[in-house]
């Protein structure tokens, strides 16, 4: 049985490709569905960037309308390519930490069909006129149950196999996962009654919109890509996580911080005073875990430095990690009342803030793990060190442009908007060449997730070189091959390989 | 630290935060306590009513399906928290003709009849919250303020002085038909030709009664108005 206790390290391996077997389908399911989201997600924003400011750009027809192309933009993304990614990474990491092959792949696999199924009947729902109006939740009330049970159940496996694992240590990727695998449901569950099911009251339903929003970043995104940084950090470099008290403190700082956040986008509205302002509070305060966080990580990984110039996962994981710290920083620099929160409650910075959280921090980090998880489930090595390179510089690029002109132009725009002595003109003739410039950024980003699609699709293939030299991002200047000498012909075979 | 004491300290982290900022809330604003007014400085007895005029349900609903609420917002926010207010057409008219300064800020009864309230997400364009006001009062003046909004929402770019404006045109809410008898009422001033017209759809229509729905003019309780005293021209 897989489920004894190995004793060697060629029972260990042969428990690791077991495992890696098991969720091989399921998890190339997921990601490849997901990248595919993420394309359409990627050509729906640079269209509905690009409407922002050349309104009569594509808008001969009712399905390309500004109104729901961007809806349509932004849930393509999260439910499409942040939620499949996630399932890819949870169903994996919870298998290899808690040392159990999975069951279930076939039902997972359906359930995952039956997501991406109500994906796209939501976004199809959105652009033909169906959408709710809610930010983050236009997809049609009917979409919600379905995406609520295929949740359940791909994860709910995942659940029992961290109650069966033999007894031992509890890491701390597993406290996140198992963390969101909790929160997501009941944030979800909560949004979607109160908002579908139960009479309220309308403003009220707008703060738990902002609430849900907020929740999900945070309480879902955030756990679940730091669960897969803090398995990539001392696993690839092979050094133990630099310290553990500050892992506990980031985590339990985030679980008691960020319910709270996220009704700041309410502030001035008839809603009881406290609500807005602690928003605001825990929104700033969110940088403690977020910096935590980023410095155990990042001192882990630089433990090894040779490591991280050469492994592309930690790469994009470092690079990810970076973009928590800077997303840390923005939620103070953005939501100090009677400061900065007047200037972007309601310009495009909070665009800017959700792009960084959602694409640089939260897909980086997914990134790292596709280029850690693929070989090992494809028993392929990717094929060119050049075309991982090309997603990695061009996405870094591009969000570092999407993050300066939203983000900052959403200043300039908010100081146009209170200067209320000038005709309000004057606010969206200074927002005009920011917006340009995400549009600009988008199409970087496109560039570069061309090469991560054309890359993973061949991966998915079985076209993956068959080498038992992992594809390293340093130049080793020597007479043979770039990817080293060529082993035996398959790799992952007992032992074979060393982690990268 | 074993999972029954790790759930407990999630559920616990994360309850309290949900009980606090989501359910007790919504309980609680799910019926607000009647306004009584007071014939001493309401000069009026009974209960406040909010009075709101159109098709709020079905144009509301037009609103949202066609991402209104990326672009505008429906708050006009207290000076603590922005300068909204100082604007002199968003939470009401700085000179009405017969009431003098009328701006006010949001209150919790201005989305009576709606399910959701559109706060909005950015302000690529200014606050609707007086729209329904604004375009009777000064951009259509002595004209139907229907046909002014029908015109904008068809193209928003026609008018000289709006050749900046970045919002959508909504043509795909207009149908031209071929006339039968007379022009319909309706019926936009421009395109079509001798035989042809373009009228507004049914969803244009609910979203046109709606967005004159969004007006600030009825005077609020004292218990509702937190602004100081104005002088009364």
């Amino acid at each position: 049985m897989s489920s004894a206790t190995p004793t060697t390290p060629e029972q260990d391996a042969l428990l690791r490709a077991g495992i890696d077997r098991s969720l091989r389908h399921p998890v190339m399911f997921f990601l490849t569905s997901g990248a595919a989201w993420l394309a359409v997600s990627i050509v729906l924003g640079i269209m509905a960037s690009a409407k922002v400011h050349s309104p009569e750009f594509m808008s001969g027809c009712s399905l390309l309308t500004y109104g729901r192309v961007f809806p349509a933009h932004i849930n393509a993304l999260i439910y499409g390519w942040g939620f499949q990614a996630a399932f890819a990474v949870i169903i994996w990491l919870m298998a290899r930490l808690s040392r159990k092959e999975c069951t279930a792949a076939g039902i997972i696999l359906a359930a995952g069909h039956v997501w991406n199924l109500g994906v796209a009947m939501g976004v199809v729902g959105i652009l033909t006129g169906f959408s709710t109006g809610m930010p983050w939740m236009e997809f049609p009330a009917f979409a919600w149950p379905v995406l609520l049970i295929s949740y359940f159940a791909i994860v709910i496996w995942s659940f029992i196999q961290f109650r069966v694992q033999p007894e031992g240590h509890v890491y701390i990727s597993q406290w996140y996962i198992l963390a969101a695998m909790i929160w997501f449901p009941w944030i979800f569950i909560t949004a979607n009654t109160l908002l579908h099911c139960l009479p309220g009251h309308p403003l009220m339903a707008s703060g738990i919109n902002a609430w849900y929003k907020s929740a999900l970043m945070f309480l879902f995104f955030t756990p679940v890509a730091l669960g897969s940084a803090y398995y990539l950090a001392p696993k690839v470099t092979g050094r133990p996580v630099y310290s553990y008290s500050l892992a506990k403190l980031g985590f339990w700082s985030l679980a008691i911080i960020a319910p709270w956040a996220g009704m700041q986008k309410l502030t001035g509205a008839p809603i009881p005073y406290f609500m807005p302002y602690l928003g605001a509070a825990a929104t700033v305060l969110l940088f403690i875990p977020a910096i935590a966080s980023a410095i155990n990580i990042l001192r882990t990984m630089m433990s090894s430095p040779e490591t991280l110039a050469a492994s592309p996962a930690l790469r994009f994981t470092a690079a990810g990690i970076g973009g928590l710290a800077l997303l840390g920083f923005s939620g103070v620099l953005l939501n100090l009342p009677d400061s900065t929160l007047p200037l972007t409650q309601f310009s495009l910075s909070g665009y800017g803030f959700e792009i960084l959280a959602l694409y640089g921090f939260f897909s980086f980090v997914m990134f790292g793990a596709v280029y850690f998880i693929v070989p090992r489930v494809t028993r392929r090595e990717w094929l060119s060190r050049r075309l991982i390179k090309i997603h990695f510089l061009f996405s870094v690029y591009g969000i570092i442009a999407i993050v300066l002109f939203a983000i900052l132009g959403g200043f300039e725009q908010g100081i146009g908007q209170e200067d209320w002595k000038q005709p309000w003109q004057s606010a969206a003739d200074r927002a005009f060449p920011y917006a340009v410039g995400t549009t600009l950024a988008w199409c970087v980003i496109l560039f570069a997730n061309v090469f991560f699609f054309i890359h993973l699709a061949l991966m998915w293939l079985r076209l993956g070189r068959r080498s038992s030299h992992p594809t390293l991002l340093a130049i080793h200047h020597s007479t043979v091959s770039p990817h080293g000498e060529e082993g035996d012909i398959d790799n992952a075979g007992p032992g074979s390989m060393p982690a990268h | 630290m074993s999972l029954r004491n790790f759930i407990l300290g999630l559920s616990a982290s994360f309850g309290i935060a949900w009980l606090a900022m989501v359910v007790v809330p919504f309980i609680k604003m799910r019926n607000l306590e009647p306004i009584h007014l007071t014939e001493a400085v309401d000069g009026a007895t009974g209960i406040f009513f909010p009075k709101r005029t159109g098709r709020i349900a079905n144009g509301a609903e037009v609103y949202a399906q066609n991402g209104c609420y990326l672009c505008h917002t429906q708050l006009v926010r207290p000076t603590y928290a922005g300068n909204d207010l100082y604007r002199p057409d968003w939470g009401g008219l700085k000179s009405d003709g017969d009431r003098g300064d009328t701006r006010r800020e949001t209150n919790a009864y201005d989305f009576y009849g709606e399910k959701y309230a559109q706060i909005g997400v950015v302000r690529m364009g200014p606050d609707l919250s007086n729209l329904g006001r604004r375009v009777e009062s000064i951009y259509a003046v002595g004209k139907n303020p229907n046909d002014w909004l029908y015109a904008h929402l068809y193209n928003p770019r026609m008018s000289p002085e709006r050749w900046k404006s970045t919002c959508p045109s909504f043509r795909f809410l207009f149908t031209e038909q071929k006339i039968k008898g007379s022009r319909s009422l309706d019926a936009l001033p421009f395109g079509g030709g001798e035989d042809f017209e373009l009228v507004p759809d049914s969803d244009a229509k609910a979203l046109v009664s709606y967005l004159m729905s969004l007006k600030k003019d009825q005077p609020v309780p004292v218990a509702l108005n937190f602004s100081p005293v104005k002088k009364v021209k």
